[in-house]
């Protein structure tokens, strides 16, 4: 081995990335943008699941379950009518509530306490704040029942999902469409970049083609592989991993060809601002990951710092993910105006970035 | 009598940033005729055919190509144009390379006599990826001329192939200006000039000179088209 070729390889390596201050700064730059990210999700959010009680005890002990329940630092509680429950678990205002039920204290003497906790259920790690509030309340009530022990039983009810309901089907519905959208856009953009540098691209707009054609040309193309893709994605989902679904089959695969119809564009968009493929492949950490991060996948966008969520209400994956998991873990059809809303997000955006694609090879004519 | 030209180009100039590629350039191609447009590389050549095919604007000047002010959409079906490295995919066939431009250009009945003329009919399942560099220029002629143009904008078509290939582009390119195609060919080569039927030598963005091959050594006062035209671009800086 010779000290002196290997030192040689090295300088020339730095060399070249001297002269590519993009690659310098995916490098430098990119870590800090999402580690901070991550951080700023993960430290700066500071509220507490809102959970509603619903004290219906005649007696005086409910009141004390519930001021327990108030002063807990694991949620946030506030009084309801427990009829007005179940609306606000579906508009999302509310992760649970909790019922104590008029029998209450007199349950209590009787040793055996039974409240309903209704959760809305759609997120599995929603739950274990709610419980360990309410047993924190419940070891309160114990110490007021003088001379006997209280047991407790939860009457657990869940909107959505369900007791079998578990992570991979909280996480699984949203990463079906995020799979199919992210492996998409990296084809796309690495063709289209091929269809540059090949040259070929300068022969395609010296030919009569209109730019609309050879974008809407390469949507359709790309549609057809992705579109398998996503069968092959869902079937493997529903029949192998069995991941919760109580949607229709075909309004989940409608919202992945959507997704993978902005992939596309995204792709085509791009590639613009690449010149090789190299560069290319560095658009996934500075336009795939903040998207994966901020757009729900992982962390829910109610529980993001309130600056975070003003990004993540303009980021397309945010309306694909929920209404990926509006289908799949809460059933939704097309009569629901979220799921209306999701759509009608990702489509226009697919528009825009057709209208963008279709510019950007305008700007080539110089 | 009156001339038709195939293309116009009038007063040209087009600038990328503070570099000037074409300074006020002017000149005329008659229909059917084989027209070199010979320079160092750098000279402007490429900028040219890239204004006269629509893909750039001129800043200043006017560019006609078949009695239409480009950039017109409408004439591009009647141009050919092989670019400089042989565009084309490399992972599709070259039959499937030829009949997807020929679909583009809505001539698809043109892919068997296209790839004969370019002599690859017996070849045309291979696959480009695995094709020598020669194989690729006839590949790449064959989708620019399937669909019969009526001008043809060849860039440096005889780059990095061997001689007796060169021959037998030439060979072909009269044919084509027999049947009545305009050609504008590009090269660096000075041996090529004296195939051509009329010359523009391009230097700095600037047209040095114009006329057949004979004018031209006149013009530059010898017999070795590469002195005459040193002679006219050391004329032109001095």
């Amino acid at each position: 081995m010779s000290g002196h070729r290997i030192v040689a390889i090295t300088r020339r390596l730095l060399q070249g990335f001297r002269r590519d201050r993009r690659t310098l700064a995916l490098l430098f730059v990119a870590p800090i943008v999402i580690l901070g990210l991550l951080g700023y999700i993960m430290r700066g959010s500071t509220s507490a699941p809102e959970v509603g009680v619903a004290n219906q005890d005649s007696g005086p002990l409910g009141a004390i379950v519930a001021d327990g329940l108030k002063s807990s630092s694991h949620i946030r509680a506030t009084d309801i009518n427990a009829a007005d429950g179940d609306a606000r678990l579906k508009d999302g205002s509310l992760v649970a509530y909790i019922v104590l039920p008029s029998d209450f204290s007199q349950q209590a003497q009787a040793g055996t306490v039974a409240p309903e906790v209704h959760l809305e259920g759609s997120q599995p790690g929603e739950d274990a704040p709610v419980i360990q509030a309410l047993q924190q309340s419940m070891i309160s009530l114990a110490s007021r029942v003088s001379g006997r022990s209280v047991t407790f039983q939860f009457q657990v009810k869940y909107l959505y999902g369900g007791q079998n309901y578990d992570t991979l089907d909280y996480f699984g519905a949203a990463f079906v469409g995020l799979v199919v959208f992210f492996l998409v856009f990296v084809i796309t953009i690495v063709s289209f970049l091929n269809e540059r540098s090949q040259g070929t691209l300068e022969r395609l707009m010296a030919s009569p083609l209109r730019r609309g054609e050879i974008v809407v040309g390469y949507m359709l193309g790309f549609t057809v592989l992705a579109l398998v893709q996503a069968v092959e994605v869902l079937v493997f989902a529903l029949a192998i991993l069995h991941i919760h679904n109580q949607g229709s089959v075909f309004l989940i695969f409608g919202m992945e060809a959507l997704m993978a119809i902005a992939a596309v564009n995204l792709g085509i968009f791009l590639s613009m601002f690449a010149r090789s493929e190299f560069q290319a492949v560095q658009f996934i950490p500075l336009v795939v990951v903040p998207q994966v991060l901020l757009s729900g996948i992982i962390f829910p966008v109610s529980t993001e710092p309130k600056g975070l969520q003003w990004l993540s209400d303009v980021l397309p994956l945010t309306y694909a993910v929920n209404g990926m998991r509006d289908i799949m873990v809460k059933g939704a059809d097309v009569t629901w105006p979220s799921l209306q809303l999701d759509a009608a997000v990702v489509a226009g955006f697919c528009i825009l970035l057709i209208a963008a694609g279709t510019a950007t090879l305008r700007r080539r004519l110089g | 009598m009156s001339e038709t030209y195939a293309v116009t180009v009038e007063d040209v100039s087009k600038s990328f940033g503070s570099f000037k590629a074409l300074n006020g350039v002017t000149l005329r191609v008659r229909q059917g005729e084989i027209y070199g447009l010979l320079g160092p590389n750098g000279a402007g050549k490429t900028t040219l055919i890239r204004l006269i095919c629509g893909l750039l604007e001129a800043h200043a000047g006017t560019v006609t190509v078949l009695g239409q002010r480009m950039p017109q959409v409408a004439v591009l079906r009647h141009i050919g144009y092989m670019t400089q490295q042989a565009a084309l995919y490399p992972a599709l066939s070259v039959e499937e390379n030829v009949r997807f431009f020929a679909a583009i250009n809505g001539a698809e009945d043109g892919v068997k006599q296209a790839l004969e003329l370019v002599q690859l009919y017996e070849r045309r399942g291979s696959v480009v990826a695995t094709l020598s560099g020669g194989l690729r220029q006839r590949c790449s002629l064959a989708c620019a001329l399937v669909h019969r143009p009526e001008l043809l904008l060849l860039d440096e078509p005889t780059v990095g192939i061997d001689p007796q290939l060169r021959v037998q582009f030439w060979d072909s390119f009269r044919r084509m200006a027999a049947a009545g195609t305009t050609m504008i060919v590009s090269s660096h080569v000075m041996d090529e000039a004296d195939r051509c039927q009329r010359l523009g030598l391009i230097q700095y963005g600037r047209l040095l000179a114009e006329g057949s091959p004979a004018d031209i050594r006149t013009q530059g006062g010898s017999q070795n088209l590469e002195e005459a035209f040193l002679a006219l671009a050391g004329r032109n800086e001095s």
